[in-house]
């Protein structure tokens, strides 16, 4: 079975919306600084509903931010 | 860092701390009365309650305008708090049903305090690895 991991180009979307701080956008979708900061970096995944909210502040598709990539081959059948 | 992580840390070296000094007296002391019993594990709590309930005003007081803890907070209390009540569970099923056959006393006493101390341990430093490590869901 493929093991699959969550990855989103967060940075690149703050980035683009005039450097927006992982403070301002936590504020924006009720969580905490260090939840953007673990999100961004692979360490947590957001449920569905923040995700949404994330999509939601930068006006982009949710695909557009996260994508659900195969990571590594770990069974074949 | 999170305030939930810094808690969690507070707990977890005050928890081993103290409970190392606690077991490490009920092993050398050896059999000691009734009454000193009580006071070395009365000893215990009351440090555990003066350092935990300082650390919390400490941080209530510095993170009053802080954000307050959110999904990623609680999930990770949730996971740690399942699997450590999975460890108190068996751990209680051998204080509570088996040792009463073969132990008594003050014995079954320490052994119930373990479980619950290690229990204890094992979910705060489950709380501190998650949010170090990271944990994807």
């Amino acid at each position: 079975m493929a093991k699959k991991r969550l990855r989103n180009n967060l940075r690149l979307m703050r980035f683009l919306k005039n450097e927006m701080t992982q403070a301002e956008l936590g504020e924006r979708i009720g969580v905490t600084r260090q939840t953007i900061a673990a999100i961004e970096a692979g360490k947590y995944s957001p449920t569905l509903e923040t995700a949404f909210r994330i999509a939601e502040v930068f006006e982009h598709p949710l695909e557009e931010i996260f994508q659900w990539d195969i990571e590594v081959q770990s069974k074949t059948n | 860092m999170p305030i939930k992580e810094r808690f969690a840390q507070v707990w977890l070296v005050t928890m081993l701390v103290t409970y190392l000094v606690y077991f490490t007296a009920v092993v050398t002391v050896g059999e000691v009365t009734p009454l000193t019993q009580i006071g070395m594990f009365a000893a215990t709590v009351v440090a555990q309650v003066i350092v935990i309930g300082t650390a919390s005003a400490v941080m209530a007081i510095r993170h009053k305008d802080g954000p307050k803890s959110d999904e990623r907070d609680q999930l990770i209390d949730q996971r740690a708090t399942r699997i450590a009540y999975q460890l108190l569970l068996c751990a209680m099923i051998v204080v509570g049903c088996l040792m009463p056959f073969n132990n008594s006393g003050w014995k079954i006493f320490h052994a119930a305090v373990f479980s619950i101390a290690l229990a204890e341990i094992v979910r705060h430093g489950l709380i501190v690895s998650m949010y170090r490590r990271g944990w994807d869901g």
